[in-house]
């Protein structure tokens, strides 16, 4: 394991993850896999971390674990401290793959019934879904319905949800997966904007090394099934970062290097399902 | 398809043109034809406004009209609560939902003599048979709506911090609406059948047993008054509830 | 692992087997619970014999009904009736589905009148067909007949309207003739939509049969219910009963087999 763990270790401890293991039963019947074996980060207040791997390595399980949605077979994970025992959502906020509004509500209503089940104060919340709109770009479509939305801007709906939940940490499990190339871009240079803005905790699950690269400040590469964490990587660039970033020699060379620590476990996980056909 | 050389009206001006037509062939078929066992529409017509001058042809309309109002009503609650019970895990779905199917299969004519003789012959047996017609639609509808649910829309409502109660307030119950709805358009008629069936078997009251003695002392044109009203009636409940359905799903 | 499958678990998600073991537990005690106690309460006479007998008076009844060929008169009354008002609804059913979807515009100015018409419980047309045809076996084929006939129809029309455009284009573009167009395409596309409105078409035509026999008849499976019925032969009612419904689960998965087959090929 390399670490080349820097500016994350110096500042105020947020999330901290220990020993954690997860093994589910196998899809078809037989068998356990192990998903997570041995576990062990720490994650600083504001910093802003991908976990990166194969196709199944765990890396959405560890989320969920920091969420609080799986309770793992081994280890704990805390945040500020505490011990993580189920959903906290006072502190964390999830976004997924898919926006996972309500399709009945308009967007409006669909973050003051998310601050209904945060249990925030009744008076506030109109003000605060209308502020988290805003902050996104979204208060012109502050009445419209989910449908009446491009996949971009369901994606951003589902952000400003997660922020208007005012919470330190913001979970995000691939959530430009489903948006085309350029929106990504878009809303990668917007999140880069609020990290420099407001000193949110991010954790992001990606598949794309361009991304990895351009939003984190350390990558966490994981190994294929079991996940392990194979090596961290370390972005020194300060947010907000422009598009000239990805054409510095500094983004080529970080990027080449997570693609070597890559391409081993994808080749293994690849040659593990070979095998399964054979 | 074929270019017209003309341009087709508006399908609903054809559809109604069509209706008419069939209203004619009618009155031409029934004053050609036998008028023991047909009458012409004028004939129906005029009948029609005798019969529902008719005090007891009142009562029975009125009758069967409260019956099936109470029938749809408790098809409506059990099916709902029937369907909520089956769909609140995946245990209860996966161990009953194929007992409720299997009951939904049973074909309830044949069980209709029970019916009668443990409800009697009185509103009882026709509501309790009504509603064993409108139950299953509901339950039914009510489970797939339950099971069209994403499970994702329930994962992001937990991270939030729903409580079960909120999860279902604010997205079982919106989901499964236009379902619901569906499920009771589909009882409304189921009701209404079990209920013209258990009148038309027992025949003691109501616009079944009408219709079976209008039809039994040869009086077509009665007859075919009392099943055009009451063919309306059907239709018009099933128009308004495929309204109501439309508009609980604008959102799917 | 989505977080899909961490909280919100889809219903139709598979059971861990414990799960499963006791579903099926669940399942057997309810049963065997519903025996014990009909047979307590029957056997205690807390309930009269003349409101429910005994469970194993029923499975007597049953095998002497069916054993001694008593059943057999009426189910051929009743097999008959079908035998003519099935083919009956078929044809027509399917003739007029074809004829009305053969354009679009057809299509669009029947399809609602005839749905409409669905929506009216065709059960109070048989007073109709008992005044016009008698009490005997025409009655019930005619009501059969006109039960089935809609979801056929109807089928049909949905099922042909259903086609993608795009295999119709596809077609064109090969130099499909009319006929290749109909046979090769549209009737395969359309043929699972119908095939499920023949089955439901039938098995109500073959309900809708009973239903008359149980309302007016002097024959046939439905009718003998009312008999034993009227002569207050309770055991023999829910014996024959038994077998009525067992008749009617042997037609609906006869049927469905046939649409499975078909739907495949």
């Amino acid at each position: 394991m390399t670490n080349e763990t820097g500016r994350g270790a110096m500042a105020e401890t947020l999330i901290k993850v220990e020993d954690v293991s997860h093994v589910f039963p196998a899809p078809d019947g037989g068998g356990e896999v192990i998903a997570l074996e041995g576990i062990d980060i720490e994650i600083g207040r504001g910093e802003m971390v991908s976990l990166i791997g194969p196709s199944g390595c765990g890396k959405s399980t560890l989320l969920n674990v920091i969420g609080g949605m799986i309770a793992p077979s081994q280890g704990a994970a805390l945040i500020g401290g505490a011990r993580v025992r189920g959903p906290r959502p006072k502190e964390v906020a999830y976004i997924f793959q898919e926006s996972a509004l309500l399709p009945w509500a308009t967007i409006l209503d669909n973050i003051k019934v998310s601050l209904e089940f945060q249990k925030a104060p009744r008076a506030t919340r109109d003000q605060v879904a209308r502020e988290a709109l805003k902050a996104v770009g979204l208060d012109a479509f502050a009445t419209s319905y989910p449908h009446q939305l491009s996949g971009g801007m369901k994606q951003r709906a589902a952000l400003a949800r997660a922020l208007s939940l005012r919470t330190d940490v913001l979970l995000m499990d691939e959530p430009f997966a489903a948006l085309d190339e350029q929106t990504r871009m878009i809303f990668s240079e917007d999140l880069s904007r609020l990290l420099a803005n407001e000193r949110k905790t991010i954790l992001l699950v990606t598949h794309s090394l361009a991304e990895a690269v351009f939003l984190s400040d350390r990558i966490f590469v994981f190994t294929s099934r079991p996940g392990r964490i194979k090596a961290v990587l370390e972005v020194d660039e300060p947010h907000p970062r422009s598009p000239a970033f990805m054409t510095s020699p500094k983004f080529n060379d970080l990027r080449n290097r997570l693609y070597e620590l890559l391409r081993d476990e994808v080749l293994a996980a690849i040659g593990k399902d070979r095998q399964g056909l054979a | 398809m074929t270019p017209l050389s003309f341009r087709s009206p508006p399908p609903w001006v054809s559809r109604a043109l069509v209706i008419l037509l069939l209203l004619v062939l009618w009155e031409i078929l029934g004053r050609m034809g036998s008028q023991l066992f047909f009458s012409p529409l004028s004939m129906v017509a005029t009948s029609g406004v005798t019969i529902f001058a008719d005090r007891e042809v009142l009562e029975a309309l009125r009758t069967t009209a409260w019956i099936l109002a109470i029938g749809f009503g408790l098809s409506v609650c059990i099916g709902l609560v029937l369907g909520l019970a089956v769909a609140m895990s995946r245990f209860t779905y996966q161990t009953f939902l194929p007992v409720l199917l299997l009951l939904y299969a049973i074909p309830q004519i044949t069980v209709l003599p029970i019916f009668v003789l443990y409800f009697g012959s009185g509103p009882a047996s026709k509501i309790a048979f009504g509603v064993s017609h409108g139950l299953f639609p509901i339950a039914v509808s009510v489970v797939a709506g339950v099971q069209g649910i994403k499970p994702l829309l329930v994962t992001s409502a937990i991270s939030m911090g729903a409580t079960r109660w909120q999860i279902f307030r604010r997205i079982t119950l919106p989901y499964l609406a236009p379902s619901l709805f569906t499920g009771m358009r589909l009882a409304s008629t189921a009701t209404l059948l079990g209920v013209l069936l258990a009148e038309l078997y027992v025949s003691s009251g109501g616009v079944g047993h009408f219709t079976r003695r209008f039809g039994e002392s040869f009086q077509p044109d009665k007859l075919y008054a009392l099943i055009a009203a009451l063919s309306l009636m059907a239709i018009l409940i099933n128009e308004t509830m495929r309204m109501l359905e439309r508009r609980f799903s604008r959102w799917t | 692992m989505s977080a899909a499958s961490a909280a919100g678990q889809a219903l139709t998600a598979r059971l861990t087997p414990a799960q499963r073991r006791a579903s099926a537990l669940v399942k057997l005690s309810a049963l065997a619970l519903l025996l014990i106690v009909w047979h307590f309460v029957t056997v205690t006479e807390i309930v009269s014999p003349f409101f429910l007998p005994k469970p194993a008076d029923v499975l007597r009844n049953f095998i002497r009904i069916v054993g001694s060929g008593q059943a057999w008169p009426d189910l051929k009354v009743t097999l008959f009736e079908f035998a003519i008002a099935g083919p009956i609804a078929l044809v027509a059913g399917g003739l007029v589905g074809f004829l009305v979807s053969l354009t679009r515009y057809g299509a669009r100015v029947f399809e609602p009148i005839i749905s409409s018409v669905y929506a009216i419980p065709i059960i109070i047309f048989y007073p109709i067909s008992v005044m016009a045809l008698g009490i005997g076996p025409e009655s019930k084929i005619a009501h059969g007949a006109l039960f089935g006939f809609f979801p056929i129809c109807l089928n049909t029309i949905q099922g042909f309207s259903r086609v993608d455009p795009l295999l119709i284009r596809l077609a064109h573009s090969t130099g499909a003739s009319q006929r290749q167009l109909f046979w090769r395409i549209m009737l395969p596309a359309a043929a699972p939509t119908i095939l499920s409105g023949v089955r439901l078409g039938l098995m109500l035509c073959f309900l809708a049969i009973i239903g008359g026999e149980t309302i007016a008849s002097i024959e046939g499976i439905g009718h003998r219910v009312v008999w034993y019925a009227e002569g207050m032969q309770t055991g023999n009612m829910f014996a024959y009963i038994v077998f009525v419904v067992l008749v009617a689960v042997i037609m609906n998965a006869a049927l469905s087999l046939l649409e499975f087959r078909k739907g495949r090929s």
